[in-house]
């Protein structure tokens, strides 16, 4: 009964969290009370009530409505920059463990370029040579992260590269590119997927960062970020500004650190019973 | 990462370090080869420093006086050419050396970020072992989601709130400028609030892994009396990744915490930086990135370093793989 | 073992967090009664007078040094400062009596020579002063006995103005320490002394005891640099600012809510401004749909709630403050119908018109403009780029920086020529129209002195844009600031910020 209920909440919970944020993102047109867009000065900077439950926006827009709409903005920034520097991460990563040499060594000393400039640096810089738009946001994004999933992916290649299975494979001479996807990238995976999962809810608050500089999607456009951070010089006078999507971006930080965790342990190869690959597994995983 | 078999403190460290330096110089002249361009592809310094009514000669004649007109390759070799010789150029808003201008600005960033990477870490690793041993407990259901708040909030709305209840409410503190060991505290916190989860993870993670081990085992067993030796095989076997983490960490800080800067008008690198950039201070930015990848480099080695200081079987660069 | 490897690791992060952990000390001097705590939105780029005249910078140095002239705080006319009279001595030759008696605070007597240096270095090319566009239309200036002769290349109406913004520092010291030390450690004239600087965050300014004018009230005053709006209302109400700068309207509501804190606000030459793209702006290109436009904005909706009632409603782009203001024109007038029916005219309804703008400008009000367009039929696409892009975009001689663009423009010197002849003569870099009829009236303006001439000029000038509408004038601006009640002070229409004109109880 017990373990039930905290299987519950380990993972139906935040998983029901999340497909609820999908839908609302996938269908803010059909549920949200008010355009989002539409602005009435007369209206501007009012306090919850029956007509707008979270009130209203310093140029009088509804702030239920256009968190709504933010969600969507919001999931998917994080979705597209946690997808586009994982894949980009992890192919780059597979290649310069799986190739070494001279290759691996240029890739891996790119990732130390990125890894060694301060994100906030590198994203401003990004953002001010292209131009804030949600396009560049996501790219800027996609841009400072990936090397983390390439570090991840060419550890665990190397690692993987000098073990039986893959050397067997290699002897029947079966082609490269059969041995990454079948033996390397399942390897791979599971490590990065775990991590992809807790990355997208900082993606959130680097979007919200860069809203902050100015340097985030372009008004009038709601994002969670730019509702906040106008919402910031409101945070004495008009609390229901920044604390409403403040909230929603809460729970989605915790409901997908839940899953994330969650997957760890669904994920983690000690269920297979394999010892050595589940603490290879555990140590990318904890320190990514 | 060269994987060098040899150990802390022997003869190979030497060739490890000179090794890592080596690349990592590499990587350095990759950093500003990108920046210089990168910066010069958008905005012109010269139209931010001349008044509105200014015509396009006046800006011609700022830019001829900034080296601006030159071409982007002797720019280039120019800068290249005087970097060597450890002249990194004036600021063209403040008229002054850009290694002055980053060398004030040094001092307040470390302090800032030594406090809140000992927050931090206080914060992450108490919470990270109090709810590793207590799995699945009240304890973890009710500390998780406070550490993870921290890390949902961003700076900018943390940071203000601080001010408003602390400052503003309460009178406690300072809330913006330095004046003093106090003014130290909102923004550290405001910080520590956003790398405590990550330092709470990792240590939850090591612990956990440890758990299930035959020593634990025993030392649980033993009850009390085995406390101590828990405690201590416990504390050498996650130190390595919680170091890792916090050595990340304090690098990232280090390279100027833009935002917490701006709320609390902190006179570090993280202004200068968000400042400069948007004021195309082209010598002053290239000198900050000089000096954050620096930063990065020596902290990274300091880390590798110090996982054999720590745990005499680990050799230098062996666990260096900081994610 | 292990215990001892530790404990050596412990210790060699102590020492390792102890030497990055120190090395700043708090820069708070004793602060009394009589010293104002000041914040501003950025630490000043210089404390040379003859290089940058932006608000953050010469606020702190111009209570260091003083200028050649000032205006009168209420009613803006000139008034003697370190010239004590000047007169015209043919069309393009001035000669202002320089005030005797007076030292620089390091002791040395202030002449008419050190005045011809002030000026003739912000003229000399290789010291690169960004302020050379203000006075570009000066040939020379040197000193003649006691008096300082400075020719112009042509008659200039408008040099008395540029020069209130002119400050007076002393040649010897600056020939001896050179420019860079000059900028470091200022000397000048005037009623406050610089204590000390701690870069990137404040400045200390303490009163000059051998200052010639009557001794200000306020004996200190330390700048403080705090780049983000809120945590400026937060230092005034935690006490921790005396006085604060560049509040938003919405953020003086909420100080007047503190009965020990105040607005001190007042109207001044900065207009809020929309200009057109009318080379290369697609639909704009049709002076209808400008007109469109004009009537399409909701002006009291912008001034009454998002400007709160700091702003005042304009009819053209000029503040009424200015010289050549044209009081005959109608103000602006919002009309939805009229600009429904021009945009029906133009047949542009449903068009998309870029906006360009940047961080820099109020985004609510782009936003505005942005709905009230949509109302009429033309949808805005806002194109938002970061300062220094959108300067270089806006001023390509492509013109293709979009239609319609969002901005504040003050000259600092309470004259049309310093607006609407940047803004629109032809070939300027800000100008994306042009009317040769237009041109002329604006250049014969700038060399003419004859006062009663050059407001026939600027109404002529003004007839034509209002006609043609290369912008509209939204409203003028106020300058907004949260006091602590203890300090009495009537900002001026300049945004300067003399020192000298506050009171502190």
């Amino acid at each position: 009964m017990m373990k039930r209920l905290r299987a519950a909440a380990g993972v139906r919970l935040p998983l029901a969290i999340l497909v609820l944020y999908v839908l609302v993102a996938i269908f803010a047109p059909l549920v949200a009370p008010y355009d989002p867009d539409t602005t009435t000065l007369a209206q501007r900077l009012m306090s919850p009530d029956a007509h707008h439950l979270m009130g209203t926006d310093a140029l009088g827009r509804d702030v239920l409505s256009r968190t709504m709409y933010g969600t969507r903005v919001s999931l998917l920034v994080a979705v597209v920059a946690v997808l586009a520097a994982g894949i980009f991460g992890v192919a780059l990563g597979v290649i310069a463990g799986w190739r070494r040499g001279w290759l691996g060594a240029v890739i891996m000393r790119l990732v130390d370029v990125v890894l060694s400039v301060p994100f906030f640096l590198l994203a401003i810089l990004v953002v001010a040579v292209l131009g804030p738009s949600l396009v560049n946001v996501v790219l800027c994004l996609a841009l400072v992260r990936w090397p983390r999933y390439a570090r991840i992916a060419y550890s665990t290649t190397l690692q993987t590269r000098d073990r039986g299975f893959v050397r067997a494979a290699t002897a029947t001479g079966a082609p490269a590119w059969w041995i990454v996807l079948r033996h390397v990238l399942p390897e791979v995976l599971p490590v990065t997927i775990v991590v992809g999962t807790l990355e997208l809810g900082l993606m959130v608050v680097y979007e919200a960062s860069l809203s902050f500089l100015g340097l985030g999607v372009q008004p009038p456009t709601a994002s969670w970020g730019s509702i906040l951070s106008d919402g910031q010089q409101y945070l004495g006078s008009a609390w229901w500004l920044a604390t409403f999507p403040g909230l929603a971006l809460f729970v989605l930080v915790l409901a997908v650190n839940l899953l994330g965790d969650a997957a760890r342990d669904r994920l983690d190869p000690a269920r297979r019973t394999d010892v050595r690959r589940s603490r290879i597994f555990k140590r990318e995983v904890v320190t990514a | 990462m060269r994987r060098s078999p040899s150990r802390v403190l022997s003869s190979g460290t030497t060739r490890y370090v000179a090794g890592r330096l080596g690349q990592a110089l590499l990587a350095l002249f990759g950093v500003v080869t990108i920046v210089f361009f990168a910066l010069r592809l958008s905005g012109d310094p010269a139209r931010l420093l001349v008044p509105d009514g200014a015509t396009a000669a006046d800006i011609d004649r700022l830019r001829d006086k900034l080296g601006l007109n030159a071409s982007l390759w002797d720019q280039y070799l120019h800068f290249l050419g005087n970097a060597l010789h450890g002249d990194l150029g004036y600021s063209y808003v403040q008229n002054r050396p850009a290694t002055d201008l980053i060398t004030e600005r040094l001092p307040y960033t470390a302090n800032l970020a030594v406090a809140a990477l000992l927050l931090s870490l206080l914060f992450g690793v108490t919470v990270g072992v109090i709810t590793a041993l207590n799995r699945g407990k009240w304890q973890e259901r009710v500390l998780m989601p406070i550490v993870l708040a921290g890390q949902a909030m961003p700076a900018f709305w943390t940071g203000l709130l601080l001010v408003l209840v602390f400052s503003v409410g309460l009178r406690w503190l300072p809330s913006t400028g330095y004046d003093g060991p106090l003014s130290l505290l909102l923004p550290s916190i405001t910080l520590a609030s956003l790398s405590a989860a990550a330092i709470a993870r990792v240590t939850r993670g090591a612990v956990l892994e440890q758990l299930p081990l035959d020593y634990m085992r025993t030392a649980r067993a033993k009850g009390a009396s085995g406390f101590r030796l828990v405690s201590r095989h416990l504390a050498r076997n996650t130190a390595i990744p919680v170091l890792t983490v916090a050595g990340l960490e304090l690098a990232n800080l280090l390279g100027g915490a833009v935002v917490t800067e701006v709320i609390f008008a902190w006179p570090g690198l993280g202004q200068l930086t968000i400042q400069s950039v948007s004021a195309r201070d082209f010598p002053v930015v290239q000198a900050t990135v000089i000096l954050a990848s620096a930063v990065y480099v020596v902290i990274n080695l300091c880390t590798d370093l110090l996982y054999g200081v720590i745990d005499p079987r680990v050799s230098a660069g062996g666990k260096g793989e900081p994610a | 073992m292990g215990r001892d490897r530790t404990r050596k690791a412990v210790a060699a992060m102590a020492v390792a967090l102890a030497t990055a952990a120190c090395g700043i000390a708090p820069a708070t001097e004793g602060r009394d009664a009589s010293t104002l705590v000041i914040d501003t939105t950025n630490y000043p780029s210089t404390l040379d007078p003859g290089q940058q005249y932006d608000t953050d910078s010469y606020s702190v140095y111009r209570n260091i040094f003083d200028p050649l002239l000032r205006r009168d705080p209420k009613t803006n006319e000139l008034e003697p400062s370190i010239a004590t009279s000047w007169s015209q001595v043919d069309p393009k030759t001035w000669k202002f009596a320089i005030r005797p008696g007076v030292t620089f605070s390091d002791g040395t007597p202030l002449t008419a020579a050190d005045a011809a240096f002030s000026l003739n270095r912000i003229l000399d090319k290789s010291f690169g002063s960004q302020q050379y566009a203000n006075f570009s239309v000066v040939s020379a200036a040197s000193a003649e006995g006691p008096d300082l002769i400075v020719r112009t290349s042509v008659p200039s109406p408008t040099l008395l103005s540029y020069l209130t913004t002119l400050s007076v520092v002393p040649e010897a010291y600056v020939k001896r320490v050179g420019d860079k030390e000059f900028a470091a450690k200022p000397i000048g004239s005037g009623p406050y002394v610089l204590a000390s600087a701690t870069a990137g965050s404040e400045i200390v300014l303490r009163a000059n005891p051998t200052w010639w004018g009557p001794a200000p009230q306020v004996r200190g005053a330390v700048f403080r640099a705090v780049p983000n709006v809120a945590s400026r209302v937060a230092d005034l109400q935690s006490r921790k600012a005396d006085l604060v700068t560049t509040l938003t309207p919405d953020a003086a509501d909420q100080i007047t809510r503190d009965p020990k804190l105040s607005i001190l606000s007042t109207p001044t030459e900065r207009v809020a401004y929309v200009a057109f793209n009318a080379i290369n702006g697609g639909a704009v290109n049709d002076p209808r749909v400008r007109h469109a436009i004009a009537a399409a904005i909701n002006y009291d909706a912008l001034i009454k709630n998002l400007q709160r009632g700091y702003a005042k409603p304009i009819n053209s782009l000029l503040s009424p403050l200015a010289f050549g203001y044209d009081t005959s024109l109608p103000d602006n007038r919002y009309d939805p119908a009229t600009a429904n029916r021009l945009i029906d005219e133009a047949g542009v309804r449903g068009a998309t018109v870029v906006m360009a703008t940047s961080p820099s400008f109020n985004p609510q009000i782009v936003q505005a403009i942005q709905a009230d367009l949509a109302a009429v039929g033309l949808q805005v696409e806002i194109r938002n780029t970061d300062q220094a892009t959108y300067l270089k975009k806006v001023q390509a001689p492509a013109h293709d920086w979009g239609a319609v663009r969002f901005g504040r423009w003050s000259c600092s010197c309470l004259d049309a020529d310093g607006v609407i002849y940047p803004l629109f003569h032809t070939g300027t870099i800000w100008s994306s129209y042009s009317n040769p009829a237009f041109d002329k009236l604006v250049e014969q303006a700038r060399t003419v002195t004859d006062p009663a001439k050059r407001v026939e000029l600027y109404n002529a000038s003004f007839r034509i844009l209002a006609d043609d509408l290369p912008g509209i004038g939204l409203f003028q601006d106020y300058a907004i600031y949260g006091a602590n009640s203890r300090l009495g002070w009537t900002p001026d229409a300049q945004e300067s910020f003399f020192l000298t004109d506050m009171k502190v109880s």
